[in-house]
């Protein structure tokens, strides 16, 4: 279209150019901050340009701190939860649109939920479940009386015990009880063909066939979607690997990383160290997006429609 | 959200078998929690076992009767409030300048999604550097103006911190939603418009925010509960709810209370309170917002 809309533009390419300084601008301080020393941040405060005391820090991070070994373990509930996310979400989604299942609609309600209250919000209750993930069974055997009749019998009642709390599982469970892949799959699937199904059977596929051979393939750029989406989430947490690690060794590196400052009043953080820290902990994230950023765009939009 | 008809497995197990794993994991870390915070606000829990007892209401009253409760529970609202509509109004406008196809909106479109590899305790980390009094970016003009800048004394300026940091984060989602709203206007709208002689700034008035406001109001509805448990990273790694209690808000005071005060009771009675909250928060958004926007294309 031939328009004159220059005011227009010159507006949008302005703001578009600001936007990119709010977002740049902390990451290149975080950068700059980092190649200083500590004596040098005190005299002079933020400053813009580089100095030379960068790879000084980071050797810092990775022999004074336990960030390698948390970076070991944000790695793990990082992709654990991704892989787990992505194979539970594609059977549970199949199941509930390719079968005829009786209550699908309400199981599949029930599972969405799970987007309206986030982790942080239940997190005191969900601390207390992981402390004993049985305890729902000691809770139903002691409502239905069936305690006290093993009590009577055995002479002591039934209690189960099994804390995930301080363990790789424990960190991504709870990530993973969330409804967002299924909703991207189940959409996903509502939009192929219906004869896709037809075909297969008239070919001998039975739904297991069905699900390797056809499905699956045809899944990819759902599944780098979700995995790229559920990475970041796992990568980014927060307050669950905070509580649910009880050891410096079991915490993620972003939890490490919020511990290199000093709780006490009146002293200067070292923060050249700190932003190191935080360069290193934030590397692999940005990377994965400017690399897979297609990916991530998508999944962003999917989970949303 | 047509549910797909014919040409199905019939299996009877086999589709239950493949529910069950998610479903079981959901139960446990899901249902199980939010029914326990509920039953846990009627009972006084006393921490490391020992036992409860039904106390029926108490807890409730003990909560409500806390001037603490309501203050953070107004904290919480007023960030939500000034935090979500900045969270999408920034991103807003910003997809609005990238939707142009000028110069600088592939570079932006690209640039504009990184927060989200960076998690909301470290950008938390990284504010709280770049606004420090002392050393930060303002610090100059505490020279010139002393005291101007102090998060560490001023309750205001610590919530202007955390609402930077918080716009901030919320860039990537919001902005990837409301420009793929944007793509997707047929072109054929913007010509029609044109030729009956709308300029280009009427035309974004006109045309384009009225047709994305389901994406808007999308974004909304997912920013406001964001903003109610996101802020927890930001506020542990940049104020601690200080200073004096100004950013204590509701998800971090819930923390507190359970985890270092150990009243396990009144941290789940603030939990269920919060919920429901957020539910019917929800539930209000689609009730009266949603009907009055024209999702009809």
């Amino acid at each position: 279209m031939v328009e004159n809309a220059r005011s227009l533009n010159l507006v949008a390419s302005a703001v578009l150019f600001l936007g990119m300084l709010y977002i740049l601008g902390p990451l290149y301080l975080t950068l700059t901050t980092s190649t200083q020393s500590y004596e040098f941040m005190l005299r002079n405060g933020l400053v813009w340009y580089p100095g030379d005391q960068f790879f000084t820090n980071v050797i810092r991070i990775f022999s004074e701190t336990r960030i390698p070994q948390q970076m070991a373990n944000s790695m793990v509930v990082a992709v654990g939860d991704a892989v787990v996310t992505c194979v539970l979400s594609f059977i549970s989604a199949y199941a509930l649109v390719f079968f005829p299942v009786r209550w699908g609609s309400v199981v599949f309600a029930l599972i969405l939920a799970t987007i309206m209250l986030p982790l942080d919000i239940r997190v005191i209750t969900t601390y207390q479940v992981a402390s004993n993930v049985l305890s729902p069974i000691n809770a139903l055997l002691d409502v239905t009386g069936l305690n006290g009749l093993i009590a009577n019998v055995f002479g002591a009642p039934i209690a189960f015990e099994w804390s995930v709390l301080n363990t790789h599982f424990g960190l991504i469970a709870p990530l993973v009880a969330h409804g967002t892949g299924t909703f991207l799959f189940r959409q996903f699937f509502l939009v192929l063909p219906k004869d896709l199904v037809k075909a297969a059977r008239m070919d001998g596929a039975g739904p297991i066939r069905f699900l390797f051979d056809i499905l699956l393939p045809l899944s990819r750029p759902s599944f780098a979607a979700l995995f790229v989406l559920t990475f970041l989430g796992g990568w980014t947490q927060y307050l669950w690997p905070l509580v649910a690690s009880s050891t410096p060794n079991m915490q993620t590196a972003v939890v490490g990383l919020a511990r290199l400052a000093p709780d006490m009043e009146g002293v200067m953080p070292d923060f050249p160290l700190i932003m190191a820290g935080a360069v290193v902990v934030s590397i692999i994230p940005l990377v994965m997006i400017a690399v897979l950023q297609r990916y991530l765009v998508r999944g962003l939009v999917l989970s949303e429609k | 959200m047509s549910s797909p008809t014919q040409a199905l497995f019939a299996n009877r197990w086999l589709p239950v078998l493949l529910v069950t794993p998610l479903a079981l994991l959901i139960v446990i870390f899901f249902y199980v929690p939010i029914f326990q915070a509920f039953y846990w606000s009627f009972f006084l829990e006393r921490p490391f076992g020992g036992g409860s007892i039904f106390v029926g209401w108490a807890n409730f009253a003990r909560v409500l009767a806390d001037p603490q409760f309501w203050e953070a529970g107004k904290r919480t609202v007023i960030f939500m409030v000034i935090g979500s509509s900045l969270a999408v109004l920034v991103p807003l406008i910003l997809a609005v300048a990238a939707d142009r196809q000028l110069r600088l909106s592939q570079p932006a479109r690209n640039v504009l999604v990184w927060p989200k590899g960076v998690a909301g305790a470290s950008i938390g980390v990284i504010f709280a550097f770049i606004f420090n009094p002392f050393v930060g970016i303002l610090s100059p003009l505490n020279q010139w103006f002393p005291g101007i800048w102090a998060p560490g004394i001023d309750g205001t300026d610590a919530f202007i911190m955390l609402i930077a940091a918080h716009v901030w984060s919320g860039i990537p989602f919001n902005f990837v939603i409301l420009l793929a709203g944007l793509q997707s206007l047929p072109r054929t709208m913007h010509q029609a418009a044109a030729m009956d002689g709308a300029g280009a700034w009427r035309r974004i008035f006109d045309v384009q925010l009225p047709l994305i406001m389901p994406q808007v109001f999308l974004t909304l509805v997912l920013e406001f509960t964001e903003s109610v448990t996101s802020a927890f990273a930001l506020v542990d790694t940049m104020t601690k709810g200080g200073p004096g209690g100004s950013t204590n808000l509701l998800v971090y005071k819930i923390y507190v209370d359970g985890f270092n005060g150990y009243d396990l009771s009144g941290a789940a009675t603030q939990t269920a309170i919060l919920m429901v909250f957020v539910v019917l928060l929800t539930g209000a958004q689609f009730a009266f917002l949603g009907r009055r926007i024209n999702y009809e294309r």
